[in-house]
């Protein structure tokens, strides 16, 4: 009699735990509704990005009645953090958003995700060419694109220009020359808030880096036959030093968390803004109708010495979302439906309103917000090199972009800041 | 069966659970961690032996030194700024030394209660470019290129952080102090007071000798908190501008998680348990003669 209460607390013992993890797991529905998890890069506190999101989910869940998504969302550093962790785990969602780049090259180089080209197959030519570029060895393509992100954009306020006498400059010097004008009225030259080491790398650096040693050059040093402490590199940091020490940044750009750099701009603070196009998506918001007649969308004023194309942004084809490897036919078919949605012709019109620059080719709307047609506009005429974070692995970029902040604070000279992002690229492997 | 093995087998049923709860949530992270630090691994496949590969790296780089510089100046404010005040504070509490007692020993204490995070984020927008305080400064000095430059100085960048972290837990302390104070016993006190004893004689002569437990109690807090001090600082810098408030953790976090290092990660925390048994077993030392001494 014991022995068989024993047993059963041992039974129970087990059971609970048992029955607590199998709690956790997903099952279809049985009404023929197929349920997807969903992970997704959101802000949820996002005034703007977060309603529009909300708004595709409706339009697609209206429309597609038979799938259900389950949503769960990441911002920041903790997004990839815990994408890591599920991907570890052997717990990856269903549908997962992706970087075309090295951001998850973990996850997609890892097998875990699906090749889309068999469900993308004929639809190559509705989107930017970038777009289509291949993310795997083998040309796979592990995510579709929702958008190409231009990341350096000089967003100009031609009111304050025409208040001070000057134009938009035509060279660099003359764009230095500015900046004693512009700082004396008790503005900011170029706002930019540097304080998480990427938005310099990502919004200047890789622009200059194809003006000073051009697109030949980027794909030798992608292969290895050129070197990142090429002195054309080397004078690609030493424009960037220039404009620091000149004062031509935010003061105190270091310390200045992003968002900071678009507020100073908003509000008439500063003269030119360096960031990216997904700027726009909150400048629809926060730029009144006035001001969006006299801000304009501008290339980066050509070098002296420039070996690269004149006018040139660093562009890269943007994130999108997955699927899981280990879906089954009919949950890829429904994972399919709401990747395509989303970056498919529906949801990138939709995007398109809100401010975004899909990568699935549209017209220009005729009803659009007048900044993004600016946008759409600017994207039209400009030449692309390529974004430093979406060609260099994670590592190497990471210390790239400490090492700016130092060379900023002279505690690094341009040299070393190339020297040590070639041992890093070199011991790392390109 | 007989009765005591039933006995003896019901016993393990019962300790079975909590033993593998425990095994598996505290043993097995603590082992793999320690054996990881040996290999290089990026979270796929099998790990790769790398020997004191990780260490040596570890030790040679000058971020990380910069780092430990950074975990040592925290745990020099812990135990020699944060617990002297926190007594300090205690003992004029304690012994009425102000009025209005219950008011200022809340008002201490307010900032332990406060998410780190928010904290961060206060002290941010007080002293950032984008602050209170350099706004009011460029108005009144009519610089608008002004910005607070202790931020930007390599050997200086932490010192505001010490400060914070100096507002924030000195009230724990004082809390802990201030508890143990009120457990002496009054007539103590009153017949040292009644044989001539001066309030200085009072605190080094019977108070501080019977706080010694104490004292080295919340100093193995400061220490073991000072060397895995995390959430404030990412908050409030990231460990930046250029790791210059970088911390262990910090650089622990950074390599682990953004890069996908977690051979070289666990080497890190490693070195942060080892640091801190180190200190603490060099502060028992030290606590250990004291109290002799006193006895």
């Amino acid at each position: 009699m014991k022995m068989k209460r024993l047993l059963i607390l041992a039974f129970v013992s087990f059971l609970i735990p048992s029955l607590l993890i199998a709690a956790g797991t997903k099952e279809s529905a049985a009404d023929g509704v197929i349920e997807l998890s969903v992970y997704h890069y959101l802000d949820q506190t996002d005034k703007t990005t977060a309603p529009n999101f909300q708004h595709l989910v409706d339009v697609f869940e209206a429309a597609n009645p038979d799938i259900k998504l389950s949503f769960e969302y990441g911002y920041g550093e903790s997004f990839h953090d815990k994408l890591q962790t599920m991907a570890m785990s052997g717990q990856l969602p269903d549908i997962v958003l992706l970087y075309p780049g090295e951001r998850t090259s973990q996850v997609t180089s890892a097998g875990l995700v699906k090749d889309l080209r068999p469900y993308l197959s004929g639809h190559e030519d509705e989107f930017a060419d970038m777009a289509m570029q291949a993310q795997g060895e083998n040309g796979e393509i592990w995510e579709l694109p929702e958008d190409i992100s231009i990341t350096s954009i000089m967003y100009t306020n031609n009111r304050l220009l025409a208040e001070l006498g000057l134009e938009y400059p035509k060279s660099y010097e003359e764009l230095l020359t500015q900046g004693p004008v512009i700082r004396k009225a008790g503005l900011i030259p170029i706002s930019i808030a540097n304080k998480d080491a990427w938005p310099m790398q990502s919004c200047v650096a890789g622009m200059l880096v194809e003006r000073a040693c051009g697109m030949e050059w980027w794909d030798k040093a992608l292969s290895g036959e050129a070197s990142y402490d090429d002195p054309e590199f080397v004078y690609a940091m030493e424009i960037i030093k220039e404009l620091n020490d000149k004062q031509m940044f935010s003061p105190g750009t270091n310390q200045l968390a992003y968002g900071q750099g678009l507020d100073d701009f908003v509000n008439e603070r500063a003269v030119y803004l360096l960031d990216g196009g997904w700027t726009v998506n909150s400048m629809v918001g926060e730029l009144t109708d006035e001001q969006k007649t006299y801000m304009s969308l501008e290339s980066f004023p050509d070098i002296p010495n420039q070996k690269g194309q004149s006018l040139s942004v660093s562009a890269t084809a943007g994130q999108g979302f997955g699927m899981n490897a280990k879906l089954n036919e009919k949950e890829a078919e429904a994972a399919w439906k709401w990747i395509w949605f989303y970056s498919g012709p529906e949801g990138s019109a939709i995007r398109q309103q809100y401010g975004r620059l899909p990568a699935y080719n549209l017209d220009e709307p005729e009803d659009a917000d007048p900044m993004i047609k600016k946008l759409i506009a600017f994207a039209g005429k400009v030449p692309m090199g390529y974004v430093m974070d979406s060609v260099i692995a994670a590592e190497p970029i990471g210390t790239f972009n400490i090492n700016l902040q130092n060379m900023m604070f002279d505690t690094m000279s341009p040299m070393e800041v190339a020297q040590d992002l070639e041992r890093m690229v070199s011991s790392v492997g390109r | 069966m007989t009765y005591a093995q039933q006995k003896h087998m019901s016993y393990w049923i019962l300790v079975l659970p909590g033993i593998l709860v425990f095994a598996s949530i505290i043993i097995f992270p603590v082992l793999f961690s320690f054996s990881l630090s040996f290999t290089t691994w990026n979270g796929y496949g099998m790990p790769t032996f790398a020997g004191l590969e990780n260490y040596r790296t570890i030790i040679s780089d000058p971020v990380f030194l910069h780092s430990l510089r950074n975990n040592l100046l925290i745990v020099v404010i812990s135990v020699f700024g944060q617990i002297p005040l926190g007594f300090l504070l205690a003992y004029l509490l304690h012994r009425s030394m102000v009025r209005h007692g219950n008011f200022f020993q809340t008002m201490i204490f307010l900032p332990i209660t406060i998410s780190p995070v928010v904290v961060a984020l206060l002290w941010n927008q007080i002293f950032s470019s984008s602050g209170m305080v350099v706004a009011l400064v460029r108005s009144f000095t009519d610089n608008p290129q002004y910005v607070i430059r202790i931020f930007e100085d390599q050997q200086l960048a932490i010192v505001p952080i010490l400060f914070v972290l100096l507002w924030m837990h000195t009230g724990t302390y004082m809390i802990i102090y201030y508890a143990n104070l009120q457990k002496m016993t009054p007539s103590v006190l009153e017949a040292a007071q009644i044989d001539g004893a001066s309030e200085n004689q009072m605190l080094m002569r019977i108070i501080l000798p019977s706080m010694i437990g104490t004292i080295a109690t919340t100093a193995i807090f400061a220490i073991s908190g000072s060397l895995k001090a995390f959430d404030l600082i990412y908050a409030m810098t990231g460990g930046g501008p250029a790791h210059f408030t970088e911390v262990i953790a910090i650089y622990m976090y950074v390599n682990t998680f953004k890069y996908y290092k977690y051979g070289f990660g666990s080497a890190a925390s490693i070195i942060i348990v080892l640091l801190a048994v180190g200190l603490i077993m060099l502060l028992q030392y030290f606590s250990r003669r004291l109290e002799r001494r006193f006895e």
